[in-house]
Order: C-alpha cells, then sequence, then structure tokens
C-alpha cells in the first residue's frame, strides 16, 4: 500500500496549489472559473480528512462542498442576470 | 512544539502528533493567501468566493487536532460555513436586486420546468424521506428530513409554494430547541432517567437540524409573495 504520508502531502499541496489558483489564477475574471478552482483545494481538505480517518466529516463535507458550489453558481447566475456590477 | 508533547495525551497516535505542525502550516497559509485575495481584489462576489477558500482553511486546522473531538468540531464547523455563504449570498443578491430592481427568478432555471411530475412526485418523496429521518433521530436523522422538506420546495418553487408553512416551521423549530433544552437538563437534575433526556435531545436536534435546512426557504419568502 501507499505510504500515509503520500495522502496527507498530496493533500497539503493540492489545497495550497487550489488556494493559490482561486485568488490569481488563469481566466479568474470569470466567478464561474474562481468557483470551480476553490474545487481543487476542497480536494485536498479531502485528503486530509482521509488521513485522519474522519469519516462521517468527510461523507458530511462533500455533500456541504456540493451544496456551496450550488449555492455560490446560483448567486453569481442570478447576478449576472440582473445584470450588476460586482 | 517542543513543549507541547506534555499536553498530549497517550491516546493520540504518533503519526497524528507528526503530522501536526504542517497541518497547521497549511491552514495558516491557505487561510492567509485566501484574506490576502479577499483584501487585495474588488468585488463583493469575489469575496464570497475566497470565503468559501477561508472556511476550508479552518476546517483543515480543525482536522488537525484529530481523535473524535475533530469529528465532533468539524460537523457544526461545515454548517456554519454552510449557513454563512448563504446569508452573504443573500444579501449581496438582494442588495443588487434593489438596487438594479430588475426582477429575476427564484432558482436561475435555463428551460421553464412545469412539468406535472414536478406535482405529484415531491410529496410521496418527501414523505419517505421525513419519515426515515424521524426513525433515526439526531443529527443524521435531521439532515435527511431537511432534504426531504427541501426537496419538496424547490420542485414546487415553480408551481408556487403556500407562505404560511414557513411561519409554522419557524414556530415548531422554537419548540424543537426547549425539548433539547430540557433533555440536557435531566442529564443533570435527574441522571437517573438519562434514557428520557437522550431521547429528548435526540428528537431535538433531529426537528432543529431538518427545520434549520427547510428554512432555505424563508429566505425565498418574499419572493415567494411576490410571484403567487
Amino acid at each position: 500500500m501507499l505510504d500515509i504520508y503520500v495522502w496527507f502531502y498530496t493533500g497539503c499541496a493540492l489545497m495550497i496549489l487550489g488556494s493559490i489558483a482561486t485568488v490569481i489564477g488563469p481566466g479568474v475574471k470569470d466567478p464561474v472559473i474562481r468557483t470551480l478552482n476553490t474545487e481543487v483545494a476542497a480536494v485536498g481538505v479531502s485528503m486530509i480528512f482521509l488521513t485522519y480517518n474522519h469519516t462521517i466529516a468527510l461523507l458530511t463535507f462533500v455533500a456541504s462542498t456540493l451544496i456551496i458550489t450550488m449555492i455560490l453558481l446560483r448567486a453569481i447566475v442570478r447576478l449576472e442576470e440582473m445584470e450588476a456590477k460586482v | 512544539m517542543t513543549g507541547a508533547e506534555v499536553l498530549v495525551p497517550n491516546v493520540v497516535s504518533p503519526l497524528v502528533v507528526s503530522i501536526y505542525k504542517p497541518a497547521i502550516v497549511v491552514g495558516l497559509l491557505t487561510g492567509f493567501i485566501a484574506l490576502l485575495g479577499i483584501a487585495f481584489k474588488k468585488g463583493d462576489l469575489t469575496a464570497l468566493i475566497l470565503t468559501d477558500l477561508v472556511g476550508l482553511a479552518m476546517l483543515v486546522i480543525v482536522a488537525a487536532v484529530a481523535t473524535d473531538l475533530a469529528e465532533a468540531l468539524v460537523l457544526p464547523g461545515l454548517v456554519v460555513e454552510l449557513a454563512e455563504i448563504l446569508a452573504i449570498g443573500e444579501i449581496l443578491m438582494s442588495r443588487e436586486m434593489r438596487k438594479t430592481e430588475k426582477p429575476v427568478g427564484l432558482i436561475p432555471l435555463p428551460l421553464s420546468l412545469d412539468m406535472e411530475i414536478l406535482d405529484t412526485a415531491p410529496a410521496f418523496l418527501a414523505i419517505i424521506l421525513v419519515v426515515h429521518g424521524c426513525f433515526l433521530t439526531g443529527f443524521t436523522g435531521g439532515a435527511v428530513a431537511g432534504v426531504g422538506i427541501l426537496f419538496y420546495v424547490l420542485s414546487k418553487t415553480i408551481r408556487g409554494v403556500p407562505t404560511h408553512i414557513w411561519e409554522g416551521i419557524a414556530g415548531i423549530s422554537g419548540m424543537a430547541w426547549v425539548l433539547w433544552l430540557v433533555g440536557f437538563l435531566l442529564f443533570f437534575v435527574a441522571p437517573q432517567y438519562w434514557l428520557l433526556g437522550l431521547f429528548l435531545s435526540a428528537c431535538g436536534i433531529m426537528v432543529k437540524v431538518a427545520s434549520k435546512v427547510g428554512l432555505i426557504g424563508v429566505m425565498g419568502r418574499e419572493e415567494f409573495k411576490r410571484e403567487k
């Protein structure tokens, strides 16, 4: 089996890369791309939870990330429909 | 962390202790990057998306505690993060709506999904989910029952939902809070009735969580009123 540290440090790397990508990544002027970039960091958090054996926390986290993405996309689409300058 | 070894109990595995420091550093670094982004980038929508990132950093710091304590702390953290994003997003949208005075749909859909199945299926599925949630009780049961309520609302919004339902849900939520408190009081006042206290707390938290998820409908109340 793979060493447990592989999961942990992959998670750490994904998290830092994902956060940098969300803040100054390519094409983040489009809010949809910025939202999708946060998913990279979310996968990193999932891997860190996996290292610690936080099963219920991991399941709830996956579900709540999905809901948060839906909320953010709904906010983006509605604001664009209003033609608001944000 | 040289002085910290004293405080770590023996039940914590050495693996967890060895990765505590990198986990905290990663959490702080991510939070710092996200907050820098909020400080330097313009726009409310950007700040909203980066708030999500700050929440993720918070979760890693909580997870680094490891053991069951972290598991118990991550769940409320997730709920708080969800509520925070929802509330900020809703405030942002209502402010812009007032500014531009342009009516938009509650849920932006590319199609007009006015189908017969949206009238018949939601009630059946919602009843199954709510009954199953009541059977489970506790936090999980609340989440299941809440998903049932939410599903019912989201399917019915296209045809219009009666607003007085939401007033009732808010009232039930208050009563559940009392049940929960009485349950906890019983643990201390009369420990021999611990089973009764446990069930009071479990049912209370079930209704509380279910109505929390269902309360998303209350936010759309003004829109329901406007449409129907």
